[in-house]
């Protein structure tokens, strides 16, 4: 497993005090927030620097750390010494700004869960894992229709030697059709293993949309942008529109401008209610290519000499 | 490695109770209940239970996040999170304005 270089990570020198380590912290908290942070990666810093403070701001972590990587060779791949934790308690609640649940496989198996209960001490008692959170990506399409994702998650657990062992396992997930932006999705007992016959915990995921040029979500409504022709907008039409609940005839009235929205009812993303769609026109031009589609326009601007678009610009011609 | 097949429940049509949200947030429960007292986390009452839904799950998380990164008090944790929310929602609707004047 790749050795965390923790003091790199919140730019502080290995003999910081506890207040420089805390004031490094939460500058860099501040800097990689995920909810504000326009950093490329934020969240990935986060984890890392909350990882990183969890160790240096708990005296014991730090000073087994120390020892650890004193005796370490540089560019090995990192195992812990057996006995590397000697002398030192870790048996607290845990990580001062968070569960544990995110952190790397290097803390995992130094100062995780798992790794308190390879200490003992009060660890034999039943434990329930802790419930673990990440975002997860789906497209409109999904949200109308339910989908399967696979998701990788790491996580630590003790062998029958007592030593911490990390397995990757996969879930496909059912994501439920009728998902709105910001929900969250529960998978009961995918979370953090339990100690000692204890149940595990849950994971939460919570979903965003990917970006989407021609739809816009808010809650369960969802609006498409669809080109149309402008002899269909003037003189009305009989359209097939694709759209996420499947391929719908649209009757574009007469006379209808670009941006004019269309309302169909109840075909918004599933749900109780179900939201609705609506088709917002946007006026799509031939080009004017070909000797013919010039004539073409240029009649068109001998018969509508007297339209003036720029009109209400105050423009006029 | 090991491969399962999980079904999902959608948290709103499946709301949580004080202790699934506790736990969810790591938190113990009186840290929920002093929150709801005080009015900085709201939740749906359902027969004299407390019930959270997603919103309240993510407001909640961001409490517990800053108080603790920031030893913030709860007043402060909970403007926190308003703000976040308001510049949630400014977001999507620079995301929508954009959109239309694109369209």
């Amino acid at each position: 497993m790749e050795f965390k270089e923790y003091y790199k990570a919140l730019g502080v020198e290995p003999t910081a005090n506890g207040d420089e380590i805390k004031k490094a912290y939460r500058k860099l908290a501040r800097k990689y927030h995920p909810d504000v942070s326009k950093e490329a990666g934020a969240s990935a810093r986060m984890a890392e620097v909350n990882e990183a403070y969890a160790v240096l701001s708990d005296p014991e972590k730090r000073a087994a750390f120390d020892k650890l990587a004193q005796r370490r060779a540089a560019g090995q791949d990192f195992q812990p010494p057996p006995g590397w934790d000697a002398g030192f308690d870790f048996s607290d609640a845990g990580s001062p700004v968070g569960d544990d649940g995110d952190f790397s496989e290097f803390f995992n198996a130094l100062f995780g869960r798992a790794a308190r209960a390879r200490h003992g001490g009060g660890a034999r008692a039943q434990m329930r894992g802790s419930d673990q959170h990440a975002k997860i990506s789906i497209n409109l399409a999904d949200a109308y229709h339910g989908a399967t994702r696979s998701l990788a998650l790491r996580e630590a657990r003790l062998d029958e030697s007592g030593n911490v062992v990390t397995a990757e396992r996969v879930l496909d997930v059912q994501i439920p059709k009728g998902v709105k932006e910001g929900q969250s999705i529960r998978l009961r007992g995918q979370g953090s293993p339990g100690l000692n016959g204890g149940h595990a915990g849950d994971l939460y995921l919570q979903v965003e949309f990917e970006p989407d040029a021609r739809s816009r979500i808010e809650g369960r409504d969802v609006t498409q942008t669809v080109p149309i022709a402008p002899w269909e907008a003037a003189l009305g039409a009989s359209i097939e529109v694709p759209t996420p609940a499947g391929r719908v005839e649209v009757k574009v009235p007469p006379g209808s401008n670009n941006g004019r929205k269309l309302r169909l009812k109840g075909r918004g993303i599933p749900g109780n209610p179900p939201g609705d769609l609506y088709l917002e026109l946007e006026l799509a031009l031939p080009s004017a290519n070909t000797e013919k589609a010039r004539e073409l326009y240029q009649t068109m601007a001998r018969e509508f000499s007297s339209f003036n678009p720029r009109e209400q610009m105050g423009a006029q011609r | 490695m090991t491969q399962h097949r999980v079904d999902a429940v959608l948290i709103d049509e499946e709301t949580l109770d004080l202790h699934e949200l506790a736990s969810a947030c790591a938190v113990p429960p009186t840290w929920v209940v002093e929150r709801v007292e005080a009015g900085l986390l709201s939740c749906n009452s359902s027969g004299g239970e407390m019930r959270f839904a997603s919103a309240h799950l993510v407001r909640a998380r961001r409490m517990v996040t800053t108080e603790r990164r920031f030893d913030a008090n709860q007043e402060l944790a909970a403007l926190v999170a308003d703000l976040l929310e308001e510049v949630e929602q400014l977001r999507r609707q620079v995301q929508t304005t954009a959109k239309g004047a694109r369209g």
